[in-house]
């Protein structure tokens, strides 16, 4: 225990180091560019607490949340299902496998002009897109730690009588939860990605990406270096404390 | 639960590993399987477990054919076949859940026979918690939990050092003569096959065949196996093992150039 505190104070000092040097960088580009092009530091947080007094902000916000967590909650559960049922059905498997690895190398935004035409300008494309980049990550981790759970784990839940639908809650699902956690933490940096540009590109409603675009298109840089800090901030909370804190609940096991 | 072994044949590819084995193993009767490794008697426990079947030749349970697994005959793996996201009581508890019983029935069943086999107060600790011997014990009320007719032991206590292998042993005998389920013993311990069994069979190499068959009886025994000592030499003999050396055999049937002396009577 006292170990994991240690590092644990250990990556926190690493995170504020880190944190000091890109706003420092930061800092030294704006004191060579001029300011329409890149502002100081201290604006861009100036205009940040002016913006989180606002409620079109959180208007954003909201939407932008929610679009994150219609796609990645549907890509998790659809991703857990298709890689417990895929990972035990050795004749699909490595097919299955093939396919997502074709897949997954598109990169998700590359599908918003078809879903754009197929679905109609709304939340739906988005969601979609944000959807795909989270699914295969998630399948893929899934279904590969399926594969390799312990024969013994197995041949025991048998011995001992268990069902099928048994046997993929109490020995399947447990034993491949790590592996689960860390293609959700890669999927949610899809997702993140793929939330951001698409809001970009599709511009339906208020939203992070489509602040941040709008900022770019009437060249105020402040707004942009603004959005772009949200943008970071919240992907680092989601997660570094969020996901980190479910891993911990999950694998408390792991961590006596 | 009587167990019928007909003319058991099991090959894997080209490889026979079982050639035409028979026996009757009646009720309430502790048999005790040695051979080298790798000749095939863990296949055999596997087949009564309805893991695996046989090629040829037919192994029935009270004259119903074996074909899948069933809580009425219970296999102890070697090691590591506790669940390490759960913690020994929910592991053990499991055993009944899976039957669909009452899960505070479960609970309370698993906190029983945890106290049986000596666990009480480490209920809500997890495997990679507890030593080797713990888990193995634990392994036992996992079994014991389901009232099982036929108990298949597959090396339970191999991993395990002598002097807790020694203390298990009687926990385990102690236990079936309690509960008196059928036994199949799976061991590569000579001396652990004395103790507990009432009959031994000795198996050749690859494709296994019985070289011979004791019987010892249903008579209690202790650690203590001067009495069998003409017994052991002889199920030692029979397994290549030199003997002239009276008691203080360390040789192991597949010698490797840095193997280590195992315990007396162990063959690898």
């Amino acid at each position: 225990m006292a170990d994991s505190n240690a590092s644990g104070v250990a990556s926190k000092r690493a995170y504020v180091v880190a944190i000091a040097v890109i706003l420092l960088m930061w800092q030294v580009a704006a004191w060579f560019l001029p300011d329409f092009l890149m502002p100081d530091v201290p604006v861009a947080l100036q205009r940040l607490w002016q913006e989180l007094q606002s409620p079109a902000f959180y208007e954003g916000l909201g939407n932008s949340m929610s679009r994150l967590g219609a796609g990645y909650g549907a890509a998790l559960v659809s991703g857990i299902i298709l890689g417990l049922v895929g990972g035990t059905l050795n004749a699909v498997r490595s097919t299955l496998k093939a396919g997502i690895i074709i897949l997954q190398s598109i990169p998700s935004i590359a599908w918003v002009p078809l879903f754009l035409i197929l679905m109609g300008f709304g939340n739906l494309p988005i969601i979609v897109v944000v959807a795909i980049g989270a699914f295969f990550p998630t399948a893929l981790s899934v279904m590969n730690a399926t594969e390799s759970v312990e024969k013994v784990h197995i041949s025991a839940a048998r011995v001992m009588g268990a069902s099928k639908l048994q046997m993929l809650r109490r020995v399947y699902f447990p034993a491949v939860t790590p592996e689960l956690i860390t293609g959700a933490q890669l999927a949610f940096g899809n997702a993140w990605r793929a939330l951001i540009s698409a809001e970009m590109i599709v511009g339906f409603s208020a939203g992070l990406g489509k602040s941040l675009a709008y900022s770019g298109e009437i060249a105020d840089m402040t707004g942009v270096m603004t959005n772009i800090l949200v943008i970071a901030v919240l992907a680092a909370v989601i997660d570094q404390v969020i996901l980190e804190r479910i891993k911990h609940r999950l694998l408390r096991y792991q961590y006596l | 639960m009587e167990l019928r072994f007909d003319g058991i044949t099991k090959t894997f590819g080209e490889l026979e590993v079982i050639r035409q084995f028979e026996t009757t193993i009646r009720q309430g009767e502790i048999v005790a399987l040695v051979g080298p490794s790798g000749c095939g008697k863990s296949t055999l426990l596997h087949m009564v477990a309805g893991l695996q079947h046989p090629s040829s030749g037919s192994l029935t349970a009270d004259g119903k054919d074996v074909s899948r697994p069933s809580p009425e005959r219970t296999l102890v793996f070697q090691e590591h076949a506790l669940y390490p996201w759960m913690t020994l009581i929910e592991n053990v508890a499991l055993a009944l859940e899976f039957q669909n019983r009452d899960k505070t029935y479960a609970r309370e069943q698993a906190r029983k026979w945890l106290g049986r086999v000596k666990l009480a107060g480490f209920e809500d600790y997890y495997p990679h918690q507890v030593s080797g011997g713990m888990r193995q014990r634990c392994a036992l009320a996992r079994a014991f939990i389901a009232r099982p007719e036929v108990l298949l032991l597959d090396e339970p206590f191999g991993a395990l050092d002598a002097l807790t292998r020694m203390t298990l042993q009687s926990v385990l005998k102690d236990l079936i003569e309690e509960e008196r389920p059928t036994v199949v013993l799976v061991t590569h311990d000579v001396d652990e096959a004395l103790y507990l069994a009432d009959r031994v069979l000795v198996f050749s190499n690859r494709p296994a065949t019985v070289l011979q068959e004791i019987e010892l009886g249903h008579i209690p025994k202790t650690h203590d196996l001067s009495a069998f000592a003409h017994i052991r030499r002889d199920v030692l003999q029979l397994l290549g093992i030199d003997t002239d050396s009276e008691e203080t055999i360390t040789e192991t049937l597949q010698a490797t150039p840095q193997a280590t002396p195992s315990r007396q009577g162990e063959i690898a």
